[in-house]
């Protein structure tokens, strides 16, 4: 890995931290040279690095399709190209590979390269089982939320040599009508703590007491399929099998039965904690801490003694 | 109008992962398969407009002959022919060649596929199909219109929603709400018995090595609480685990 690339959503002109944890993994392989390809602005006292560091900013608009790319592709060649996984980012290295033939692999959870090889585990069946391949040609690396860095945060001097933006100015062929951000709310993918809650809460009204807990916690808000279906809560909040995938420090679900495709969404949390009525709830089998009780009785509570210390 | 879905055969969502220890790999015994779910959004989503527009519809499949009774299914919800590109594909370039081959000497207007495949969940065939092909690129889409020579689309991206418009020929990656999954009707099982299945031969192409599949085990505490006692959980959060 003579060249490293890494391409990284920005929000507010801030890296996320998994993205500078990756620039901090990827100097340890010590590159010769490290480029920072930004989607958004960046600013750049967020970047800390080993190494001095390209950076390209990508502007506003679309990178959808290979006309739009072309600049961007003759960049990166020559390039081992690494991202952490969302929307954009995959699209983005999955265009990119296969416009100049390079091999891609995604979801890969911990990735080690020695002698020109790299030993790659990548997660499948929604984190139910791992892979373990092996390559000394693939060079672009989708890499989980939840990737295992070991601690390695090697921390060092930032300095960037310089900085370049690209437009998509040759053109993408599509054209953006309408822009629908979701305001307001922690975004489901990038939060830490989430409280997620199901059918058990019985009406839309009753959010409130998850918006409340959630609230207390500074946590995002999730809900099963059954809810969003129902229109009880927006679609983009549902997390599982074909919603959501989420890996947060902290689930809390509620009023929801743990049903195998919820949990497909939901098993990469590092801690679980289900509150539900029914101690016959196959969620219990996969918490870390279980609460028998109604969830009008025990929410309230919980957030009562967060906002109290 | 010619719209190519791309399936995937997967283990259904209740399937019990298990691991041969003869191969050290993924065990077949005991799965039973689907056709993935976000796949059948896009199969579902291309049969709605077959009847508005009169579209073909052409459902593709690369895997071996024991998916041919799913893809059987897929043409009886609708789609007029299939194809079966035929092996064992090991990744996301070998699958992606494959649909790249073939649409390179059936040109096609609109690929739908899932967003992601539930077995393998890279979410990146259709990225790759696209960018190898130089079609516009688009995913998960949620809504599809046709609106003129082009499409009308609402996308996910991170923190939203976009709505876009864009020229055939487009690759799609697709997920829910875009369309209702359905259920065959009689006349569609009837007549997907007479429809044709081709069959073409899978290329081998690529360098990734699989050594072997591991079973992740993620140990949970399993401690209860009482409900007189909720109140502790917010304690035990902040010593024992660190997370709040
Ligand atoms: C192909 C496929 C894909 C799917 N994908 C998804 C997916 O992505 N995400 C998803 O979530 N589901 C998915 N499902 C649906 C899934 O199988 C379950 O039906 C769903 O997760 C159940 O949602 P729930 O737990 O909210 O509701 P229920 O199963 O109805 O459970 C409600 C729970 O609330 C509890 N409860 C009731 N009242 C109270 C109270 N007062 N206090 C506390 N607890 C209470 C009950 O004991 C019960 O356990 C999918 C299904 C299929 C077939
Ligand atoms: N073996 C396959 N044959 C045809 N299409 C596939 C196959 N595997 C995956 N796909 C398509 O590619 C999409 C994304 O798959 P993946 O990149 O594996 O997550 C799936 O939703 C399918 O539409």
């Amino acid at each position: 890995m003579k060249k490293v690339a890494i391409i990284a959503q920005t929000k507010e002109g801030q890296l996320s931290d998994t993205s500078i944890q990756l620039i901090s993994f990827l100097s340890s392989f010590t590159p010769e040279s490290i480029l920072l390809v930004a989607i958004g602005e960046v600013k750049f006292a967020s970047l800390p690095a080993s190494k001095s560091v390209d950076v390209i900013t990508l502007s506003e608009g679309l990178w959808a399709d290979s006309s739009s790319i072309e600049p961007l592709l003759k960049i990166v060649d020559g390039f081992t190209v690494f991202g952490i996984k969302s929307i954009q980012v995959d699209n983005l290295l999955s265009l990119l590979a296969a416009s100049s033939s390079q091999e891609m692999i995604s979801g890969v959870q911990q990735l080690t390269y020695s002698a020109g090889k790299f030993t790659i585990s990548k997660s499948i069946f929604s984190g139910k089982a791992s892979l373990t391949v092996t390559s000394e040609s693939a060079s672009y690396f989708s890499l989980n939320r939840n990737f295992d860095f070991s601690g390695n945060a090697a921390y060092g001097d930032q300095s960037i040599s310089s900085v370049t933006t690209l437009t998509n100015a040759s053109g993408s062929k599509a054209s953006i009508l309408a822009l629908k951000p979701i305001t307001g709310a922690i975004p489901l993918p990038d939060a830490a703590l989430v409280v997620g809650a199901g059918r058990g809460l019985k009406d839309p009204g009753n959010w409130t007491i998850v918006e409340d807990l959630a609230k207390a916690l500074g946590a995002a808000t999730a809900c099963s399929k059954p809810v969003s279906d129902l229109n009880w809560r927006p679609h983009h909040e549902h997390v599982g099998q074909t919603g959501v995938k989420i890996s947060p420090n902290l689930y809390i679900a509620c009023g929801i039965s743990g049903a195998i495709q919820h949990l497909a969404g939901v098993n990469g949390s590092r801690i679980v904690v289900v509150i539900n009525n029914d101690p016959e709830a196959p969620f219990f089998k996969h918490a870390d801490y279980g609460i028998v009780g109604d969830v009008n009785d025990i929410l309230p509570r919980l957030t009562k003694k967060l906002q109290s210390h | 109008m010619k719209i190519l879905v791309c399936i995937s055969c997967v283990p259904d969502t209740t399937s019990k992962i298990t691991i041969d220890p003869s191969t050290s790999q993924i065990s077949s015994q005991g799965l039973t398969f689907i056709v993935g779910p976000y796949d059948d959004y896009a199969l579902s989503r291309a049969i709605e407009l077959k009847e508005s527009t009169g579209a073909e519809v052409i459902v593709l499949h690369v895997g071996g002959s024991e998916s041919e009774a799913l893809i059987r299914k897929c043409l009886a919800l609708g789609a007029d022919s299939a194809v079966r590109v035929d092996g064992n594909p090991t990744t996301s370039a070998q699958i992606a060649n494959a649909i790249v081959s073939y649409v390179n000497q059936n040109p096609m207007d609109l690929i739908l596929m899932g967003k992601e495949s539930i077995d393998y969940n890279s979410g990146i065939v259709h990225g790759l199909v696209a960018g190898a092909l130089g079609y516009t690129h688009f995913n998960p889409v949620m809504h599809l219109d046709i609106a003129g020579y082009g499409l009308k689309l609402e996308v996910e991206m991170d923190g939203g929603k976009m709505e876009v418009s864009c020229p055939l020929p487009a690759v799609l990656g697709c997920q829910e709400p875009i369309a209702e999954w359905k259920i065959p009707s009689m006349r569609g099982i009837m007549t997907a018995r007479t429809k044709e299945i081709v069959v073409l031969p899978l290329e081998s192409i690529g360098q990734i090595q699989i050594v072997k599949a591991d079973i992740a085990e993620t140990a949970r505490k399993n401690k209860m609480i009482k409900a007189e006692d909720a109140e502790q959980l917010i304690d035990l959060l902040r010593t024992e685990t660190n997370v709040l």
